[in-house]
């Protein structure tokens, strides 16, 4: 049994600690966002913020996790809120960013997709393309991979996350 | 069928049955005729857990409120398609806004009417759901003319509310406390793969009058992925549900020697199933069912095979040992008996072999399925699947019951890109057994290795090619022999390693999908060439034979099934075929194609935009491209589900590593008329991606007893990092009348443009995919 932290809220937990945090996401708390893509943290599909940092939930154990704060796709909008101090927000702009966009087409890889361009988004609030290529090729413990072929997209939503974000958020 | 008071409408059967209430709904069913599943549209009752055809909620709900469901058996796996372009074409036919079609229900065996995989869902033009709204619009105008009190050709219909005699009401209104039954001719198999198909010839609206398709709507499925609110197949959970692990075969021909020991003491939860060489570990939390299925599986003991001819040895196993003479060849339609004649007296010729790998489909989940065999027999099952009626015929039949019996839910999950087009991924069947051994609904998710190593892949594929040009430079003969292993294995592998019922394996006696028989899928479009040969030679898949399992590599439709390892190698030669004539790659191409026939002009249309719009270099030489730094530029035709495609790619090769990349890809598409111009942008974006993503990287490894692939950086994709900048160039053509697909092609164009490309840089031509840097490497030094 372990505490952890989760958008915000601690929350007890039944599993072992050696068990990787995907499971618990999605199986104890019933999160959807992050989905289990590979298992070897070689896709991004499970990626979740850990005190802010892009990590991969399905190879990080709940001992791992420790008393950091998680951050999953459901809790984006709340970070955003309390980030800018409003008291609540629908979305995230990066959220917002992906819908106008039209990114997902399956969409089964954007969880870490939006993850990682957030992650970005507030360590450089205007990345270039190359910067944000790099972001999602290099700055991991892998490549985000899109089996559907949304890069073009993606690159197009964080420039404009990044715009609505530098005028305080969304539409 | 009660026949009195009946009418022929323009092929459907209307019948009056006086209105009577239903809750409100005007509802418009249809009956089915032929060989499907149902006897006749006389059949009221049909099977149970189905849409009764004959039953008005089928198709379309036109509510009180003024909103409209939809329902359709095609699952929408990212195309958008069902979400997008069947809303607004429903919308059109009916007249009315795009925003009131507030439901669409897809793909659940018990709440859709058509079933048929995620494929061509623009139906040339005419998909089942644009029929069933021409012929409720129909039905809606006899109510409107009944309520309004005028004849029905008086009546007019805008934004869902109907006109007449200076009255007017919306459809809601019009339908409150009405039902109007309509019984309309469909023929097909509902659970075959291609489902059902709306019959009859109603009238559809002008396009000259289209207000909502052309315009770019938002997919509604977007915000709900976006915002973590979707309910994915992967987030089905049921009480009292078990996690499940298989220990799949050590090969993919092993047969069972002895199951591993359960250490009860580390997983007292846990138990093994076993059922014939199916082996499976179930345990109440996901964790424990994995590591008590390592735990077994390291105890388990096989057989050992060896029956594949390993990768390295692939193509010398294709042409050496392969069968391909127990399956009939097959030809096109434009093919010539014989063009040796005129082959014989070319002044130029080019003779080559092109040669294209296993690849996967690769799906970013893996598959997974829950199931819940109920103690009354009946068996639910949770999934992601492009033709769940399709799965529900395989389940009935691996269980000896009836599809009566079976319900398919599917829910969104990751692209599947033709894999799961036959009905199965792999997980379902398992899932199903396993629930039924232990009572409980049981989830089954394969690890990534499992799904690279036991899933189907996309043929490998070669092909002989014969140019002649005389002596304008013009071809005189074109003959082409496509050489593939049989593309569709629909059995379900849980099935095959239990040894329960499946249909066969694809065999030479075998029909359209369960055949070996190589059809010739590439449609030629250089008309101004008749003298043609096109022949599809086809063979058993690689190791099934002799695999104790019959399982072997087993392979699967991807995206332009067939078409793909067709267009290659035609594409290429045409590239090689210019350059010996001395031409420019594009304009042979057009010189090839008649200008004043329907066909012609649209491809010629397609390479003059896309020559264009890619700033491309005409020139009758190749690149003169120096340094350590090689540039060149290549193109691709492709024709498919009613669209016209052109592609150039502009890329950089470094000869001394092989190393190419691809700088830019432009793409023009002719749909004739576009549907949604954003969301066709995005499919093409997307396609292209994993187009060039297949032509650099993607080859399936395997030795001589399985696939060696088994991780993301065993088959390596392509990156964000590596990405072309891609300019999608749409050719919207209203005049043509209809619209074609959308989806597939653009996975096929930059292979062959990108070969082009390197030959115009390099001067040396590489017929074999991928277009690795070892693979270039070695080819620039021969």
């Amino acid at each position: 049994m372990a505490t952890i932290s989760v958008n915000g809220t601690k929350r007890e937990v039944q599993a072992s600690t050696d068990t990787p945090l995907l499971y618990v996401l999605r199986n104890e708390l019933e999160l959807s966002g992050p989905q289990f893509g590979c298992g070897l943290a070689q896709c991004g599909a499970c990626s979740v913020l850990l005190d802010g940092k892009e990590i991969r939930s399905c190879t990080t154990t709940l001992a791992a996790v420790g008393t950091k704060e998680i951050t999953t796709l459901e809790g984006l909008p709340a970070r955003w809120a309390h980030q800018k101090g409003l008291s609540s927000s629908e979305l995230h702009p990066v959220q917002q960013a992906w819908i106008e966009e039209q990114v997902p087409l399956c969409g089964f890889c954007q969880n870490g997709m939006m993850i990682k361009a957030t992650e970005l988004l507030e360590q450089n609030a205007s990345p270039s393309v190359s910067e944000i290529k790099d972001a999602f090729t290099k700055s991991g413990p892998s490549a985000h991979l899109c089996r559907c072929g949304s890069y073009t997209a993606i690159i197009a939503a964080v420039q404009l996350a990044s715009m609505q974000m530098a005028k305080g958020g969304a539409r | 069928m009660n026949r009195r008071n009946q009418t022929s409408v323009y092929g459907a059967a209307l019948t009056r049955r006086g209105f009577v209430k239903t809750g409100g709904a005007l509802m418009v069913g249809f009956g089915v005729a032929g060989t499907g599943v149902f006897e006749s549209s006389s059949k009221a009752a049909t099977m149970r857990n189905t849409l009764d055809a004959s039953l008005p909620e089928s198709w379309i709900e036109i509510h009180p409120d003024n909103t409209i469901l939809i329902r359709t058996g095609k699952s929408d796996f990212g195309q958008s398609t069902t979400f997008t372009a069947y809303r607004q074409i429903v919308a059109e036919e009916l007249n009315a806004s795009f925003d009131a079609i507030t439901t669409v229900v897809m793909g659940d065996t018990d709440r859709t009417p058509d079933g048929s995989g995620a494929f061509d869902f623009l139906g040339s033009g005419t998909p089942n759901i644009r029929k069933a709204a021409a012929y409720t619009y129909q039905a809606l105008l006899d109510l409107a003319s009944q309520r309004l009190g005028v004849p029905k050709a008086s009546i007019s219909v805008k934004d869902g509310v109907a006109s007449g005699g200076g009255k007017s009401m919306p459809y809601g209104e019009l339908v409150k406390g009405q039902q109007l039954k309509l019984t309309i001719p469909v023929k097909g198999d509902l659970t075959s793969p291609m489902g059902l198909t709306v019959d009859g010839n109603p009238p559809m609206k002008p396009v000259s009058e289209y207000t909502v398709i052309g315009k770019s709507f938002r997919n509604s499925v977007t915000a709900s992925k976006v915002a973590a609110k979707e309910q994915w197949a992967t987030d089905v959970r049921l009480p009292g549900m078990l996690h499940a692990r298989i220990v799949h075969p050590k090969t993919l021909g092993s047969t069972l020697v002895q199951v591993g020991t359960l250490d009860k003491s580390k997983f007292p939860n846990a138990q093994v199933v076993v059922k014939g060489n199916l082996v499976g570990v179930v345990a109440p939390t996901e964790w424990e069912a994995i590591r008590a299925a390592d735990q077994v599986a390291s105890g388990t003991k096989w057989k050992d095979w060896k029956g594949l001819p390993g990768h390295a040895r692939l193509f010398d196993f294709l042409k050496r040992d392969a069968d391909w003479k127990t399956t009939r060849v097959t030809k096109s339609d434009k093919s010539k008996d014989d063009v040796s004649p005129a082959m014989s007296k070319a002044s130029k010729k080019l003779t080559a072999n092109y040669q294209m790998p296993f690849i996967k489909h690769a799906p970013l989940g893996p598959t997974m399925a829950l199931a819940d065999v109920r103690k009354d027999g009946t068996i639910y099952i949770y999934t992601h699947n492009q033709n769940p009626q399709a799965l529900r015929g395989e389940i009935a039949m691996m269980l000896a019951t009836q599809p009566d019996n079976i319900v398919v839910r599917t829910l969104s999950g990751p692209g599947h890109y033709g894999r799961s087009n036959g009905g199965n991924a792999g997980a379902e069947d398992e899932a199903v057994i396993l629930s039924q051994a232990v009572g409980k609904p049981v989830r089954v998710q394969w690890m990534r290795p499992e799904d690279f190593q036991w899933s189907t892949q996309s043929p490998a594929s070669m092909s002989d090619v014969e140019i002649g040009l005389d002596a304008n430079g013009k071809i005189a003969a074109y003959q082409i022999d496509h050489y593939m292993p049989a593309m569709q294995d629909d059995r379900p592998i849980g099935a095959v390693l239990a040894g329960l019922p499946t249909m066969a394996a694809p065999n030479e006696k075998g029909v359209f999908i369960g055949s070996t028989v190589n059809d010739i899928s590439d449609p030629w479009i250089y008309d101004g060439v008749v003298n043609i040969v096109e022949r599809g030679h086809g063979t058993f898949q690689v190791g099934e034979k002799s695999s104790p399992l019959t399982v072997g590599l087993r392979d699967h439709s991807l995206r332009t099934p067939g078409q793909f390892q067709q267009n290659f190698p035609r594409e290429l030669a045409i590239t090689e075929a210019a350059a010996l004539a001395g031409a420019d790659s594009i304009q042979f191409r057009i010189d090839h194609t008649k200008p004043d026939s329907k066909d012609g002009e649209r491809v010629i249309n397609v390479l003059k935009s896309v020559r264009e719009a890619s700033g491309w270099e005409t020139r009758t030489s190749r690149a003169k491209s120096t340094g350590s730094v090689l540039r060149g530029q290549g193109v691709s035709v492709m024709f498919r589900s009613g669209t016209y495609w052109a592609c150039v790619a502009q890329i950089a090769v470094t000869p001394s590593t092989g190393a190419i990349t691809v700088e830019k890809v432009t793409v023009a598409v002719d749909p004739g008329i576009v549907v949604n111009p954003m969301q066709l942008k995005r499919q093409v974006e997307g396609g292209t991606v994993m187009g060039v993503s297949i032509a650099l990287l993607e080859e399936l490894q395997f030795d001589e007893s399985g696939i060696t692939t088994r991780d993301w950086r065993t088959y390596p994709i392509l990156k964000m990092a590596d990405i072309p900048e891609i300019k999608v160039v749409l050719l919207n053509r209203p005049e043509v009348g209809t619209y074609g697909g959308g989806s597939e092609a653009a996975n096929a164009l930059a292979a062959p443009a990108i070969a082009s490309a390197l030959f115009d840089a390099t001067g040396k031509i590489v017929r074999r995919l991928p277009l690795k840097p070892e693979y270039v490497q070695a080819a620039l030094k021969a």
